[in-house]
């Protein structure tokens, strides 16, 4: 984030200027070409028909092709309580997993990036929630809280689910796995990105902080956070996507079996389990809006403008 | 002495953070090397007497085993294995290939947009997954790609694109010009420039976008078994996806775990270089 005068030289062109420029230029298309070809290969499409779709009567029940209905699906699905309840739980699912993503990766990072002995060994251990195959751990996770019944443990697991489920409500236990299983995932991610993020920040600036702040909360909050912003945008938004992908490998694994009341796994219960393909497509549209907002933030605190001396 | 705890206090911090870390994988691994009878009587944290049966079964042929009183079909697990090496190689060479030519164009070349180019390639993390496979799986059958190790490089490829991309253009851009100018000066042309000069020094980087990809494709089961239908083509996260026992089988645990061996192997030995990988395309200039 310290301004470079290298970056400055390069905006100017030397020599035979504006041909040299026109020919880099003309370069730049076609190395981007295989990137944006396959981008637009796999998703151009797909995306051209969820939103068509969702503007459609589309279901695997009806005969025919998909009869335009304009906004009606959007409409009855902006009516059903059923709706603002589970956009209600997503937004929860998505604040609370985050936000401890985030504080549970910088605990992490700022205990890493002081010199230890061991610590190469627990920065290994903490990488490794993240890179291990997720097939182990989402076993792992739902093993060890909603264990088969042929284990020693199962009666206990299963009183405390029964007692968390009577006093949150059906499903909250399993809706609870899911949520600690993306954190532990998640944070391992959230962790060394904040650590490659603390190494990028001038250690001057900490040593400079030292002398000026008076407590270590203090320096914490206003130096180590304001500096880490960017990074923290950038692995809160990448928590978000993520936060799904971890709710459809769990749908997957335990068979359909956990079922949550969130926009993302009710749209698939829709589509696929009730065939109602253009009910299910505006379903999982409705998040576009709020995740939108969240790029928005994102590119604001990591991309900003070039002049703008960060 | 102040310092002396605060030394202990963080050792036990971090002491903390690793059980944290490791518990889960620690404790699927123990209930694997568990026989029937102790993973009904014994304790669930530790083994009192390790069979490694699970993992030798993986390897046996047959139709079925016996597991206590359950009869389990058996897997081409080998074959699993090995197409997982394919998707997994070929992913990361697709990702790295394409999205290295794409970041020089848009870190070093910087066409008009190019921000804007690259704000594009991240938007595609905005797109919701949940039905997508149902238009996605139509594209497949139209490229001809059903059951095919490509279908799945190809879609891997493009959810880990984005953020490589921006890793990299981050580093190509912020890479001092005179470095490639000193080069051209020598009389070399700008691809060998950048293959001899840059492409080395981003070394870091590149670690950084293997590992990530490393990670969008472990961490996937539902494209995988949507895509793969074929036994023999399967990966092991298809195989695992389509097999509706898998929570109650261990053998599951114990294939992922062997696959697992060489994840971590490689995680180790890289470990170090996607944190400065991902600290140099942070840092301007680096």
């Amino acid at each position: 984030m310290v301004p470079v005068p290298g970056r400055l030289a390069s905006r100017v062109v030397p020599r035979s200027g504006v041909t040299r420029r026109r020919r880099e230029i003309g370069w730049a298309y076609v190395l981007m070409a295989p990137a944006l070809l396959m981008v637009l290969a796999v998703l151009a499409y797909p995306v051209a028909w969820e939103v068509w779709i969702g503007l459609t009567s589309f279901s695997s029940h009806t005969e025919g092709g998909p009869e335009f209905v304009g906004l009606l699906n959007y409409r009855t699905m902006l009516a059903d309580t059923f709706f603002w309840r589970a956009l209600l739980t997503t937004v929860v699912y998505f604040a609370v997993t985050t936000a401890a993503k985030l504080a549970l990766g910088l605990a992490m990072a700022l205990l890493l990036a002081r010199p230890a002995r061991g610590r190469t060994l627990v920065f290994l251990a903490v990488f490794l929630p993240w890179a291990y195959p997720g097939g182990v751990t989402v076993v792992a996770w739902y093993w060890m809280l909603n264990p088969p019944l042929i284990t020693g443990y199962s009666v206990s697991a299963g009183n405390l689910k029964h007692a968390v489920d009577t006093f949150l409500g059906n499903g909250a236990y399993a809706f609870l796995s899911v949520m600690l299983f993306n954190v532990w995932r998640g944070g391992s991610f959230t962790a060394v990105f904040l650590l490659a993020g603390l190494n990028a920040i001038p250690t001057e600036l900490f040593e400079y902080a030292r002398l000026e702040t008076v407590s270590a909360w203090q320096r914490f909050r206003q130096v180590t956070v304001p500096l880490l912003r960017p990074y923290l945008a950038l692995a809160a938004f990448l928590s978000f996507t993520t936060a799904f992908a971890d709710l459809a490998n769990v749908w997957m694994l335990t068979g359909g079996r956990v079922v949550f009341p969130v926009i993302g796994t009710y749209a698939y219960w829709l589509g696929i389990r009730n065939g109602q393909l253009a009910e299910a497509a505006a379903w999982s549209l409705s998040l576009v809006p709020l995740l939108a907002i969240g790029l928005f933030f994102l590119f604001r605190w990591f991309d900003p403008p070039q002049e703008k001396p960060a | 002495m102040r310092g002396r705890l605060r030394r202990w206090r963080h050792g036990l911090l971090l002491g903390v953070a690793a059980l944290y870390s490791l518990f889960p994988i620690y404790f699927i691994t123990v209930q694997s090397l568990k026989t029937p009878e102790e993973d009904v009587f014994g304790h669930p944290l530790y083994v009192a007497a390790p069979t490694f049966e699970n993992y030798t079964d993986l390897f046996e042929e047959g139709e079925a085993r016996v597991r206590g009183y359950v009869i389990v079909p058996r897997v081409p697990f080998l074959i699993w294995l090995l197409n997982s090496a394919l998707v997994l190689t070929g992913t990361v060479a697709v990702t790295l290939v394409v999205g290295v030519l794409a970041a020089y164009a848009l870190g070093r070349l910087q066409p008009p947009g190019w921000r804007w180019w690259r704000r594009a390639l991240f938007t595609t993390y905005v797109i919701p997954q949940t039905i997508l496979f149902i238009p996605l799986y139509q594209v497949i059958i139209r490229l001809g790609l059903d059951d095919n190790h490509l279908a799945l490089i190809l879609i891997y490829s493009t959810m880990a694109l984005p953020f490589c991309v921006w890793i990299l253009s981050a580093y190509y851009r912020n890479l001092p010009r005179e470095i490639e100018d000193s080069a051209l000066v020598e009389g070399a042309t700008p691809a060998t420039a950048f293959l001899r000069i840059m492409l080395p020094m981003s070394r870091n980087v590149l670690v950084a976008a293997f590992l990530f990809t490393l990670g969008t494709v472990g961490n996937d089961f539902m494209l995988a078994s949507i895509f793969l239908l074929d036994p023999d083509k399967q990966t092991v996260a298809a195989g695992l996806g389509v097999m509706d026992v898998s929570l109650e089988e261990l053998l599951a645990v114990a294939g992922v775990n062997l696959a697992a061996i060489p994840v971590v192997v490689v995680c180790a030995a890289l470990a170090r270089g996607y944190v400065r990988g991902l600290t140099a395309a942070m840092v301007e200039g680096a």
